[in-house]
């Protein structure tokens, strides 16, 4: 069964990545996968991903053993370069008048003073196209103000509307700050290559990682200034849906989601439950009245889902078309069937540290192709880079190693 | 024919026509971004229109299908049009504008599209240039592809919900403090991105292939895909996050999540160099200094009094005075804003984070442009459609047939 690959959509567009930690590596990662050429710049001199665990058990330390570094890396290319450096810093420059892309989530002000901002790689490239992030992005008075992905929860709203029943303000779980401003960062990236085929003309993209988490909230930003209105923190309810939450089942530390959104669901999940004698109880009666004694319906509720498994609980509730499934761990999420199915669940093997599996891209095309391949040693591609891309003869090239310029 | 360059009108995707078929949040933000930067984009509804316009909020929580602001933050810069997909010239007017589109995006179910002759296998034959993009809960094949979910219960099967509270925050009793989804639509606000992402990813490869395609996104793996981190540490090493507070899910110590006089600050300083800087803005406390707090590893050990020492010195502080210390220290103390502090900081009125919006017929602001693109700003140029506000017009201009 030998078919054709399918063409890779970004196939002919390179990227510069000099994305540190998750959110721009990210951005950068699944570009590569749909085709693009994507170049990361590191050094010996100052790793950071490929120091980071986890490693291969056994591997710790070996830079190309790194997980954190072969998962968000997969299918780039490793340029090593030491950007404290001059010839370092003419080399990037050279590099940035060959990509159609650069991104970079450096501190505001890094790469301005290392020569190497748009406001100098625009004029050597007018039709780059750059995207630098921030966590409070490139412009207003906090754009210096530093923050990881829980300052981003805490600044952006998000964490205003997480928290249990009027308790406390609480930060998601994951980084979802990263990827998600990674992504949106992909989104202005596709933008603008569309606009430049039309036009030629490449642009700056000012990414903020706070704005891209605030896009989750327009309720509470319109609530607050249309009727004054603070979020209240509620758990997992809904302010239209009861029930609607996570319940505990019957094995320690496993729960189920649960989404009931009519009187249909309502009596079908009575049925489900074993307990009819509910659609009997005047409290749960219709939406209004379930929202109205909330508790106690939660409460009825967790009495059925501690007598059972996860997947008795939601076998018996999808079986008569309610909405629920298990709270799945990251360690679940690998192994399960449904993401399998549909393809999302990718295994890379590499010669250092060997076959893992990630997720891929969270879509399908019958189209077009998508290519997953391992990342790059540390300065494996330095050369062909050097002397291809950039033209340096053998001779230049020798001499920028000596200088200790490629390390 | 050869036509020179010119500058697009209105944003970098102008000139692209979006046909969007969608209901709550994750159809029509896809299609939401694709306008707000250009695209033109016809919202079709059927005569009840989009649930979205009677989740509201509402001006003073008054129902009104035309004052929902969650419906008019989705639907702004689009054209609506009202069709009875059930009927044979709701199906044909449908199909009418998919032959001039380049692009239809739908999150309804698969039977709903296929009773409405828009099944995107069928789409793709009848129409090969055309983009189609699906959003299902689960994806279309494996054991879920026919079961129920929703924004809970994708977000749920996703994984942002066991590991929350996340680091540095924690639950303090796994059995009692449940996962948690943050209260906004954030599964379907993820998969719109992801949707509008694919659906230009197929533009650009369009342009080589001359061909359509059919994206199929899964809310579910959208939402999973966001877990790249935690999923990294599971694939290498085995670890998995719970929402309980310790060294070996947290690192080095301290970072934490602690209250303040008035609010919740996070405190990270987990190297020597930022321990010294804590210290020092702490003003020096001797017990600070003492064998059990005086390097990295002895805070690990000790992280437990170690969280009650800085709680008894965090409590004396408001979140601004210790934001304050952080700037001062160049700690990366950080504090908790409420939406109400976010909305009139000065770094969202400075980017223009949020901008105006009108809900009925009072003023009130939405979450602005997700970044900001120098030579193709986000533009907000029409309201979102009052139900079935362009059926005539669309219908007529769209069609050749007039209104």
């Amino acid at each position: 069964m030998s078919t054709a690959p399918l063409p890779l959509p970004l196939d002919g567009v390179r990227v510069l990545d000099l994305g540190q930690f998750i959110a721009m590596p990210f951005c950068a990662l699944w570009l590569a996968w749909l085709g693009a050429e994507v170049i990361v710049v590191e050094s010996r001199r100052r790793m950071t991903s490929r120091t980071a665990p986890p490693f291969v058990p056994g591997m710790e330390g070996n830079p190309d053993a790194s997980g954190y570094f072969n998962q968000i890396c997969s299918s780039k290319k490793s340029c090593t370069l030491d950007m404290t450096t001059a010839a370092g810093r003419d080399v990037v420059r050279r590099l940035a008048g060959k990509v159609d892309v650069m991104i970079d989530n450096y501190s505001t002000g890094v790469l301005e003073k290392l020569g190497l901002g748009y406001d100098m790689v625009g004029k050597l490239n007018p039709a780059l196209i750059m995207v630098s992030c921030g966590a409070f992005g490139r412009s207003g008075p906090m754009k210096n103000a530093r923050g990881l992905h829980s300052a981003v929860n805490l600044f952006s709203g998000v964490a205003d509307v997480t928290g249990y029943v009027d308790g406390e303000p609480r930060i998601l779980g994951g980084v979802l700050p990263d990827p998600l401003s990674g992504t949106y960062g992909m989104f202005a990236i596709m933008a603008a290559l569309h606009h430049r085929s039309r036009t030629g003309q490449g642009q700056f993209v000012d990414l903020a990682m706070y704005e891209s988490m605030m896009t989750l909230i327009p309720e509470a930003v319109i609530d607050l200034t249309l009727n004054d209105a603070d979020p209240q923190r509620a758990g997992n309810r809904d302010r239209q849906k009861a029930p609607h939450g996570i319940y505990p089942c019957r094995e320690t530390d496993t729960w189920v989601a649960i989404s009931v959104e009519d009187s249909r669901d309502w009596n079908a999940f009575c049925q489900a439950a074993g307990h009819v004698e509910w659609l009997g109880d005047a409290r749960f009666g219709d939406v209004e009245s379930r929202l109205a004694h909330v508790a106690a319906l939660d409460a009825a509720v967790e009495s059925w889902t501690r007598q059972v498994s996860v997947g008795e609980a939601v076998d018996k509730l999808q079986a008569v078309g309610v909405a629920a499934g298990p709270v799945l761990r990251c360690d679940e999420l690998l192994d399960d069937a449904q993401l399998q199915a549909n393809g999302s669940v990718v295994s890379i093997d590499h010669p250092t540290a060997g076959p893992h599996r990630q997720l891929g891209l969270p879509w399908r095309m019958d189209s077009l192709g998508v290519e997953y391949r391992r990342a790059p040693l540390l300065g494996e591609h330095t050369h062909e880079i050097l002397t291809g891309l950039l033209g340096i003869d053998e001779a230049e090239y020798a001499r920028l190693e000596a200088d200790g310029v490629l390390s | 024919m050869a036509v020179a360059p010119q500058l697009p009108a209105a944003g970098p995707l102008a000139g692209l026509s979006v046909v969007e078929l969608g209901d709550g949040t994750a159809g029509p933000y896809a299609a939401k971004l694709l306008g707000d930067f250009g695209a033109e984009v016809v919202k079709v509804e059927g005569p009840d229109g989009d649930s979205t316009r009677r989740r509201g909020p509402f001006p003073d929580g008054r129902p009104d299908p035309e004052a929902s602001g969650l419906f008019l933050y989705l639907n702004i810069n689009k054209r609506g049009i009202v069709l009875d997909l059930d009927g044979e010239d709701g199906k044909q007017a449908l199909d009418r504008l998919l032959a001039d589109a380049d692009v239809f995006i739908t999150n309804l179910p698969a039977e709903r599209l296929k009773t409405a002759g828009v099944a995107p296998a069928a789409l793709r034959a009848r129409h090969p240039r055309l983009i189609v993009t699906t959003i299902s809960p689960f994806g279309t094949d494996g054991p879920w592809a026919e079961r129920r979910g929703d924004e809970l219960v994708t977000y749920a099967m996703g994984g942002i919900a066991y590991s929350t509270p996340g680091m540095p925050d924690a639950a303090n009793d796994l059995e009692r403090e449940p996962p948690l989804h943050p209260a906004c639509f954030a599964a379907e606000t993820i998969t719109g991105l992801v949707a509008g992402l694919a659906t230009l990813t197929a533009v650009l490869g369009r342009a080589r292939t001359n061909d359509g395609c059919h994206l199929e996104i899964s809310q579910q793996a959208a939402v999973a895909s966001m877990q790249h981190r935690d999923i990294s540490t599971y694939s290498y090493w085995g670890g998995t996050y719970n929402r309980l507070l310790n060294p070996t899910t947290i690192g080095r110590m301290p970072n934490f999540y602690l209250p303040c006089r008035d609010g919740y600050v996070t405190i990270p300083a987990p190297m020597d160099l930022h321990w010294e800087r804590l210290v020092e803005a702490m003003g020096e406390p001797a017990w600070a200094r003492t064998p059990a707090f005086s390097d990295g590893p002895a805070r690990t050990d000790n992280w437990i009094e170690l969280r009650m020492r800085l709680i008894d010195w965090t409590m004396t502080l408001s979140g601004d005075e210790l934001y304050g210390l952080a700037n001062q220290t160049q700690l990366p103390i950080f504090q908790f804003y409420p939406v109400r502090k976010l909305v009139e900081s000065e770094q969202v009125r400075e980017r223009g984070s949020v901008v105006d919006i009108d809900v009925g017929n009072r003023r009130a602001q939405m979450p602005g442009a997700p970044f900001m693109m120098r030579a193709t700003p986000w533009s907000l140029r029409r309201p979102a459609p009052r139900l079935g506000e362009h059926t005539a017009a669309v219908l007529g201009d769209r069609t050749g047939v007039p209104a």
